[in-house]
């Protein structure tokens, strides 16, 4: 028993470790700038998992979210001058709001209505930011985006000169992330959850309010997918209304949630880095050969990925674990590993 | 009057000119094992669905611990102190046993610790233990019975209502059935079960209420309904039949 | 234009895209699926009609006849192929997600396959319909536009009979009515399954050609397309094909008459915003049965 933990946690300790010390041998910024896309994506497909891959539920919409974060952070910014540091729990508290006033009506509907719900409010969302240029005092810019104000080296204001800073912040985020997602996967929400999706009628029954536990478990990822859109406003210094709360944008997510194992703590984690570090390698080859020829490999491994393993990577990841581990039989352990890195 | 612990008034649900419902008066007294019987389709289910929220009724009330729970939700009916089950059982396929019971276990305590007690407790009580790690979905029909019951028990209610847990076993199972639904029974919790296995509910209820085309047509001690004619015309023919399949 | 010509614009436009939503509709209420490439395929049903008719000159309207099977049997592979190993796997799941999701990717392979094999210009098949109009009672119609709308309508007329009165559109909608009992039927539900999916595919091809003329081409066109369509089974029911033809009407109407008093964006924000309060109201559409959601 004690073997097994020993094991657990040096695994643990060990990719910490790679985590924390890649900067020291990546320093090409061009390289470092992908490895940092991968932790954004994976911590990206974390927030969506919180509530989407938990509950079962497919929102085909969170670019709303990873919206409203960047866009009120860089407003406050740019027309108040309030940091981003600060403005990013401004974008997240509104992301919050805007989850529940959309949850509210949405949360009765079912499986496919609900995914047409969050198409179509993802979709009306993009074209009225494309048609706003000014919202009271502050410049939204309509369709030809927003430009994020340069500071040039200022910490305080969520801007760095070198790549080095931007790669640490998302691996904090992304390890928090996945730290509140074994948290309330374990929590006696995250059992709500899990049954909830199995059969909402059952749960019901057993005393929970569904409508609720719904609510809240939409808003922790309501909050932290704005987080994650404020970060990619100042990674990328600009918000084009379609990239950062079009379908792009909320698809991504979802693809890469489902592709690592939608629902499991780890999955959204594994599906972010490989798929996205797949797509930025084909980019790299073959985005000058043919205009969409990379796209469509993309497109093709997404497919074969889903028909081959619906639950997965972390399915495949989860035998060597065990292996690893040493438990073959299928007692108590396999459960409890189970519950904590993926089923 | 005192002590009843369930109590429906005219109890009525309507569905588009079928009267499923029609009408029941019937009460549960604390401690009391209640049987409700009738023939299929006699609208047992859907009194039970009016008792615990999931149909609003047309007419009627319902009184629990004598307060009138009508119209709430299935999840406040709940927190009011009612558990039930599944006529068509609604395990939670892809967690385990223990997860499944857990969940009830949570209506009372956010603590994991205190819930997986609760859980534990509940699954020792209706013989589950052997196989508190396996997924629900790989279940036996009369293990997935059991786990239906333990749900609810881990809510810790104060009176039960099961529906057709007997349904579908075979004779030794539905004996041990019968030992764990009388031990909870004498714990403490009172019952309110549906069944067409007339010798078990027989052996478990002090009282029967008969049903027939959502009217209630008899009720009172296992001997005073098998007797009344009525109740054999509507049911016992019924019976016989569910009985040979 | 005076109002008349607005209001049959509008209904001609509607009508086209009620004839695409019927094959989403379709599949929905049979397969219980959205089929998130649905866009792509119509896109790809385009792309191939106008660049035979390029080649090869022939009439657009009687390319029907060679894109539909084409597509028929793009849509029967994709299912046998693609779907239908996915839908197995996850057969106890309650919410199968992954099919979506392998639509949803589906529609990237096929923009950027058409992306590399078309490029990325804007085409249209300007034939002599084209600039051709049609004048009835005072009302005056781009000739593309009043073909489109009858084609449009005797497409869906002779498909609601079809389901309803042959022996393999009972199939269809028993399968989508219960998919257990029909195999315990005797029906081969696989087999419908792929067929029905061939059958909404197909129907693309006949939506694709009535856009041919007066409608630019490009990867992309399927997007704007397959968010309306999605809106209008919706509004008409998901599932129902009377409904799918209506609710496109409807949009299609909201759109031209619109366009009269507001800028496009304020009306598709509207048309956004009475898809969603029916989704609220009445999910189950202004034309669909009870029953069916
Ligand atoms: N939601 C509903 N809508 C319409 N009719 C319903 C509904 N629920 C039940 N009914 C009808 O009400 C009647 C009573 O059904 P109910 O399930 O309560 O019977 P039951 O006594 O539990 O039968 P069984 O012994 O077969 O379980 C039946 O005719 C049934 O078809
Ligand atoms: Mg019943």
């Amino acid at each position: 028993m004690d073997a097994v933990k020993t094991k657990k946690i040096s695994l643990i300790v060990l990719f910490l470790v790679i985590g924390f010390i890649i900067p020291q041998f990546v320093t090409k910024p061009y390289y470092l700038h992908v490895i940092t896309m991968c932790l954004l994506w994976a911590y990206l497909a974390s927030s969506w998992n919180l509530f989407c891959g938990f509950a079962g539920q497919l929102s085909l919409g969170h670019g709303v979210f990873t919206a409203v974060g960047a866009y009120v952070a860089v407003m406050l910014f740019n027309d108040y001058n309030i940091s981003p540091w600060i403005g990013m729990f401004a974008g997240a508290g509104a992301a919050v709001l805007l989850s529940i006033l959309i949850g509210y009506p949405t949360f009765k509907l079912r499986g496919a209505y609900y995914a047409l719900a969050t198409v179509a409010i993802g979709s009306g969302v993009v074209v009225l930011i494309e048609n706003t240029q000014a919202l009271g005092p502050f410049r939204v810019g309509g369709a030809e985006g927003l430009i994020v104000k340069l500071m040039g080296n200022a910490p305080a204001f969520f801007q760095f000169m070198s790549k080095q800073p931007y790669y640490y912040i998302a691996l904090v985020m992304l390890i928090i992330v996945v730290l509140f997602a074994f948290w309330l996967k374990n929590s006696r929400l995250g059992y709500y959850l899990s049954a909830l999706k199995e059969d909402p009628e059952a749960a019901e029954a057993l005393g929970i309010n569904v409508r609720n536990a719904k609510l809240v478990a939409a808003a922790y990822s309501a909050f932290f997918t704005a987080i994650g859109g404020v970060y990619y406003a100042m990674l990328i210094r600009y918000l084009e209304p379609n990239a950062i709360a079009g379908p792009m944008m909320s698809n991504e997510m979802v693809f890469l949630a489902v592709v690592g194992g939608s629902g499991t703590v780890l999955g959204p984690v594994v599906g972010g880095i490989t798929l996205h570090a797949i797509s930025e390698v084909i980019q790299f080859y073959f985005g000058d050969l043919a205009q969409g020829l990379h796209l469509f490999i993309y497109g093709l491994i997404v497919v074969f990925m889903i028909m081959f393993k619906p639950q997965g990577i972390i399915e495949i990841l989860q035998k060597y674990y065990n292996r690893f581990l040493g438990i073959t039989d299928r007692g108590e352990d396999e459960k409890s590993v189970k519950r904590t890195a993926g089923s | 009057m005192s002590n009843a612990l369930l109590e429906v008034n005219e109890l009525t649900i309507n569905f588009g000119g079928l009267i499923a419902v029609n009408q029941l008066d019937m009460k549960v007294n604390t401690g009391e094992a209640v049987g409700l019987i009738g023939p299929n389709g006699a609208g047992k289910t859907s009194a039970f669905n009016l008792i615990s929220g999931v149909y609003k009724p047309t007419h009627g009330q319902v009184f629990f611990d004598g307060e009138n729970i009508t119209g709430l939700t299935p999840y406040q009916v709940n927190r009011k102190g009612i558990g039930r089950t599944f006529q068509v059982v609604k395990p939670f396929g892809s967690m385990t046993v223990l997860e499944n019971v857990m969940v009830g276990g949570f209506v009372h305590t956010s603590k994991r610790s205190k819930s997986r007690e609760i859980a534990m407790q509940v699954i020792e009580q209706v013989d589950l233990k052997r196989k508190i790690n396996s997924l629900a979905k790989n279940l036996t029909l009369s293990d997935r019975k059991r786990l239906e019951v333990a749900k609810a028990l881990a809510t810790q209610p104060k009176l039960l209502l099961l529906d057709e847990v007997l349904a579908g076993l075979n004779p030794t199972e539905i004996e041990e059935a019968v030992k764990m639904i009388k031990s909870i029974n004498k714990s403490g919790i009172s019952i309110l079960m549906i069944e067409h296995v007339l010798q078990a509910t027989m052996a478990i209820c002090s009282h029967i209420v008969v049903l027939d085309y959502g009217k209630k047509i008899a009720e009172g001690t296992p001997q005073e309904v098998t007797s009344n004619p009525e109740v054999i015309k509507a049911y016992l023919g019924d019976d016989y039949e569910a009985v040979n399949n | 234009m005076d109002s008349l010509s607005v209001i049959v614009n509008g209904i001609s436009m509607g009508a086209i895209y009620g004839l695409i939503a019927l094959g989403l509709t379709l599949i929905f209420g049979i397969m219980k699926i959205i089929n998130f490439a649905h866009g792509a395929l119509l896109m790809l049903s385009m792309m191939c009609s106008y660049w035979t008719w390029k080649y090869t000159g022939i009439n657009p309207y009687l390319l029907i006849i060679m894109i539909a099977p084409v597509m028929f049997v793009i849509g029967y592979s994709t299912e046998r192929f693609f779907i239908k190993p996915v839908l197995d796997a996850q057969k106890d799941v309650r919410e199968p997600i992954a099919v979506l999701l392998l639509t949803a990717a589906f529609a990237i392979v096929l923009e950027n396959l058409s992306l590399m094999l078309f490029g990325a210009d804007y085409v249209m098949a300007k034939t002599t319909v084209t600039d051709a109009t049609i004048a009835f009672g005072g009302v005056t119609l781009s000739a593309a536009r009043f073909y489109a709308l009858i084609i449009a309508l005797v497409i869906s007329g002779g498909f609601y009979l079809f389901l309803q009165y042959t022996e393999l559109g009972r199939k269809l909608r028993s399968c989508g009515q219960d998919r257990n009992t029909a195999s315990l039927m005797g029906i081969d539900v696989p087999k419908t399954f792929a067929i029905a999916f061939g059958i909404g595919t197909a129907l693309l091809a006949v939506a694709a050609i009535t856009l041919l003329p007066f409608y630019y081409v490009h990867p992309t066109v399927g997007n704007v397309f397959m968010t309306k369509a999605f809106i209008v089974v919706v509004l008409g029911g998901l599932g129902s094909v009377p409904g799918a033809l209506l609710g496109g009407i409807i949009i299609g109407l909201i759109e031209s008459i619109g366009a009269q008093y507001m800028t496009a964006t304020l009306t598709t924000v509207i048309v956004y915003a009475i898809f969603l309060l029916i989704l609220f109201i009445k999910p189950s559409g202004l034309f669909g049965s009870r029953l069916e959601w």
